[in-house]
């Protein structure tokens, strides 16, 4: 059985089977490479490329295949953390992302596409990157054969959405639609800053997926029974509230009786997306991001320079080593930082299978942790955490 | 009235304007407000020249002196006129600076005395204390917090065909004299059933300044201001200033998606806003243009920064607002409380000290043109407003106006043009933007225009048909358009972000920029607002295109500081970062421009 396969759901429905839901013992693992880089330019294209060689190489991922690279560019174009752009606090740089794509590239990618479901956006990605004044240019000329997808639009084509069934039954919705351009990859790599968030704890190369879900099906005021052709609003009331269910197009929820807090609901939506739509390569960077939630807030976030990233070829295993980099445990439970009003995600996607969060189970390469932890709870102001209710408690 | 006709034109050369200025410069004592700005309005003279006017007491130009105004431009006086009997010299010089004294008058409405109890008695929520108010504004000692202030006009209620009218009239006249000791203009605002002429005649009796009528046009022997609704404005009157009622009170009103407007990411504002109206209006008045709309009625007090922001609203548009306070302000102050007041009349006072900002043409890459008349006005309207709350820069093109520009300057400087009108435009004028099309520009219009040309479909989902014609693209829609926020938004995308000319962090609701440019080309000025209230927001920074050579930012409370441009390795355009301390309600950044641009 080959990934495509698998993501689209042939296996996995027969292997939910068999398996429990609880297989933590079984969660793979995989080797994590940590390295110092306090520059965006030449610095990180030489040390991601040294991380991938730790990793086994590149090649032997990507090569002749169509890699998708899941970029994070949430919340508004026009909020910043003080006067720094986006891309220096919240936002995937773009420099970053034209330097993995030369190598994925230089690795024998095939196709390369760039994707984001881009905030409220009825228009292709490259506009949107235009309006909050990125140039496209950087990505597109880093490579031939590359390709920017809005997936929060309808996938070109006569499919516009295709099924990714979550394995061992999903913990919140049994199946996702998704854009057809994640079934139409190979491989899927989740590109990123290392934050925390105000909801989920912390914003990884998994919590990266959240946004794959079309907000044409996912988001506020879509139709009852079909996708809107464009999106009108955020996840909230499906996503983070569980209010309504998505149009009855596409799969409901397992439970409609289960709690109707974001804290439960988001770090399960994650889960089951890691285990759908697997990560192959995870990429966080940590030289410059923000302490104190995922999108600025006055008096509460702080810009920061922890001068490092964390890669690896499995998500779970890279978000827990990119969580003990942050000073955090990754094996805290809900009620602990940074857990305090929310499930842990990574427990919730380990016991998916999807891979082991023990620190104890996980080779660390490059750097290691202790040499590169930057404590992101002791920068920021106090911690805003968003009550069952969705909105922040002051 | 051929021979008023010649009068108005020497009255425009230049070199009569000239000799203007120099027949009021040799008098030694001129009773005439100081107006730094005429010889720059009139374009000719000097700056200098006018600034040689004399202060003196109000005084009031009897109507049968005004009889020979009655062209209907200049048929309004304010205060600082003086009548002058000089046998010989044929240039009215008081008529030149009266027209442009009302261009930066800027007035309060004043509602007291009984025709105000009158009418308010019948309302809802009226007590003792609003009549009280009510009463204490009748009283001259009223005015005294107006000392030291730019407010220069007052506008009393005057008529409005109740039983009261006489009495209002009566009692209000130690009202109105004490506002000409103090220098203030007195407009009687009448309204209602009231007989105009009646009205007119007690307020030439009164010795009024001039009356604000509903829809009267025309000479009327005495100043009048035609106020109207904004659909009904009668668009070719000559009077000395057009007031627009039907107004709404700037401010984030609701968020769309249900969420409330500080809920983050998630809360987008949606933002009431006169700019647009202004905008449209200034674009076809020459007369200076009054807003008229009061504070919201209800519980909620508008506080003193709401006021500064209706203000602003107007003034970034190149109005004025009538300034209008709430029955709780107008007891405090006659009661001696005066804090609130402080920042309204900083902030009346800071655009009173930049009437020249008004005469900026607007920099928007978009034209929108059409007659602005019946289902016309309705739509293309909203898509002005749309096209204003998503900050889409555009300019106002009047179809009159179009036809009688020279070719090429109706849409120089554009990049695409919004024709939405139910009619087609006259041949000449279609032919001129089909020009501007094949030249490389974009038209969007309404599926009336017709299609022809290739098929060039964008990468979005839009209710157009694009089509390559000549080195353009002209976007026709596939049905009647009806839904004016898509057409706006669809505009925006079809010009591509990639054409931007300004981006502004970290404002909460914001909307509603100004980015204009002088008459001469040297300046351009960027005007930001944002209607937030209380929500907390980080540093600001402003982007632009375009680099300037210098630029400086100013506010309502602070003298005006030098910004340095940053520059950013990866991105296009330059970025200023704004002070901390920068005033979150209102700003204008003054770029002094590279020679190029100008």
């Amino acid at each position: 059985m080959n990934r495509r396969q698998f993501v689209s759901g042939l296996g996995s429905a027969g292997f939910a089977m068999i398996q429990p839901v609880r297989v933590r013992a079984s969660a793979p693992t995989a080797p994590v490479a940590i390295a110092k880089c306090k520059s965006y330019g030449d610095e990180f294209l030489a040390a991601t490329a040294k991380m991938f060689d730790q990793l086994g190489g590149l090649g032997r991922i990507v090569k002749g295949k169509t890699v998708t690279i899941k970029i994070n560019l949430t919340g508004g174009e026009t909020t910043r953390q003080d006067y720094l752009p986006q891309s220096r606090t919240i936002w995937t740089h773009p420099r970053t992302v034209g330097s993995v794509i030369h190598l994925l590239d230089k690795a024998g990618a095939r196709r390369i596409r760039v994707v984001e479901g881009a905030w409220m956006w009825p228009a292709s990605l490259e506009e949107f990157m235009l309006k909050a004044g990125w140039d496209p240019s950087l990505l597109l000329g880093a490579a031939p054969h590359v390709e920017l997808v809005n997936t929060n639009l309808p996938y070109k084509g006569k499919k516009p959405y295709s099924r990714f069934t979550v394995p061992h039954g999903g913990l919140l919705f049994p199946a996702y639609d998704l854009s057809t351009a994640f079934a139409e990859s190979d491989v899927l790599v989740s590109m990123n800053k290392i934050k925390e968030h105000g909801t989920a704890g912390v914003t990884l190369s998994i919590k990266n997926l959240f946004g794959i879900t079309p907000a044409t099906i996912y988001g506020n005021k879509v139709p009852k029974d079909e996708p809107a052709p464009v999106p009108y609003a955020g996840r909230t009331d499906i996503g983070h509230m569980g209010s309504r269910q998505p149009p009855t197009c596409s799969p409901a929820e397992k439970d409609p009786t289960s709690p109707r807090q974001a804290g439960y609901r988001i770090p399960r939506i994650v889960a089951d997306l890691a285990a759908a739509a697997p990560v192959s390569l995870a990429i966080l960077e940590g030289v410059e991001t923000i302490a104190g939630a995922e999108l600025p807030r006055p008096g509460t976030t702080e810009a920061i320079s922890p001068g490092v990233l964390v890669a690896g070829t499995n998500a779970v295993t890279t978000d827990a080593v990119a969580m003990a980099v942050m000073g955090l445990d990754p094996m805290a439970d809900r009620g602990k930082a940074p857990f305090e009003t929310c499930d842990n995600t990574l427990r919730l996607a380990e016991e998916l299978g999807v891979g082991t969060r023990d620190l104890g189970q996980i080779e660390v390469v490059g750097e290691s942790i202790k040499d590169v932890v930057f404590k992101f709870r002791e920068h920021g102001g106090p911690r805003q955490w968003r009550p069952p209710g969705g909105r922040r408690n002051a | 009235m051929a021979s008023r006709l010649r009068l108005w034109s020497r009255l425009t050369r230049p070199r009569a304007v000239a000799r203007l200025v120099r027949w009021v410069s040799r008098t030694e004592r001129v009773e005439v407000f100081p107006y730094p700005s005429t010889a720059k309005h009139t374009g000719a003279g000097s700056i200098d020249a006018a600034a040689n006017f004399v202060a003196g007491p109000a005084q009031v130009i009897p109507a049968e002196a005004l009889q020979w105004l009655r062209l209907g431009v200049l048929q309004c006086a304010v205060p600082g006129l003086v009548q002058r009997e000089r046998d010989g010299d044929d240039l009215p010089a008081i008529a030149t600076r009266e027209l442009m004294q009302f261009e930066n008058v800027i007035p309060l409405r004043w509602p007291s005395g009984p025709l105000e109890i009158a009418r308010r008695e019948k309302s809802e929520g009226f007590d003792s204390q609003i009549r009280q108010t009510l009463e204490r504004w009748h009283d001259p000692a009223a005015l005294e917090f107006l000392k030291g202030t730019a407010i220069d006009c007052i506008v009393i209620s005057w008529a409005a065909g109740l039983l009261a009218d006489a009495e209002q009239q009566r009692t209000a006249a130690p009202l109105i004299e004490a506002a000409r000791q103090q220098n203030l203009a007195v407009v009687g605002w009448v309204d209602g059933t009231a007989d105009h002429n009646a009205a007119i005649a007690a307020a030439t009796a009164a010795g009024l300044t001039a009356v604000a009528i509903h829809g009267l046009h025309g000479s009327s022997g005495f100043p009048v201001i035609t106020w109207s609704d904004r659909a009904d404005v009668a668009w070719d009157s000559t009077a000395p200033v057009v007031a627009i009622c039907g107004n709404v009170w700037p401010g984030v009103s609701l968020a769309s998606g249900g969420a409330d407007a500080s809920a983050g990411p998630t809360g987008v504002p949606w933002l009431d806003s006169n700019g647009w109206c202004i905008q449209m209006a200034r674009a076809r008045l020459k007369a200076p243009l009054w807003v008229v709309f009061d504070p919201p009625a209800g519980p909620a007090v508008p506080s003193p920064q709401s006021y500064v922001k209706a203000i602003c609203d107007s003034e970034a548009a190149g109005g004025r607002w009538v300034i209008s306070l709430d029955d709780n302000l107008r007891s405090g102050l006659a009661a001696g409380n005066t804090a609130a007041w402080k920042d309204i009349a900083s902030a009346a006072s800071f655009f009173k000290d930049h009437p020249d900002w008004k005469s900026y043409r607007s920099l928007g890459l978009v034209g929108v043109i059409s007659d602005f008349a019946g289902s016309d006005f309705d739509l293309t309207g909203e898509i002005l407003n749309l096209m204003a709350r998503r900050d889409l820069l555009f300019r106002v093109i009047w179809k009159s106006q179009a036809l009688t520009q020279a070719i090429d300057q109706p849409f120089s400087g554009l990049r695409a043009l919004v024709y939405a009108d139910a009619k087609l435009p006259e041949p000449a004028l279609r032919r001129k933007i089909t020009d501007f099309v094949e030249q490389g520009g974009l038209l969007v219009a309404g599926r009336e225009w017709g299609k022809a040309g290739t098929p060039a479909p964008p990468d979005f989902q839009t209710q157009f048909d694009v089509l390559a014609v000549g080195k353009g693209r002209l976007a026709v829609a596939r049905n009647a358009i009806d839904d004016p926020y898509q057409l706006a938004g669809e505009t925006q995308l079809l010009l591509s972000h990639r054409n931007d000319l300004v981006k502004i962090y970290n404002s909460p609701s914001s909307g509603c920029t100004r980015y204009t440019v002088s008459p001469d080309g040297k300046t351009a000025l960027l005007q930001c607002l944002s209607y937030a209230d209380g929500r907390r927001a980080g540093l600001r920074t402003i982007w632009v295109r375009d680099r300037h050579r210098a630029t400086r930012m100013w506010t309502i409370e602070a003298p005006p500081v030098a910004l340095e441009a940053n520059t950013s390795e990866d991105y296009a355009g330059v970025e200023y970062h704004l002070p901390a301390n920068a005033t979150q309600a209102y700003l204008a950044l003054e770029f002094e421009r590279q020679r190029r641009e100008a």
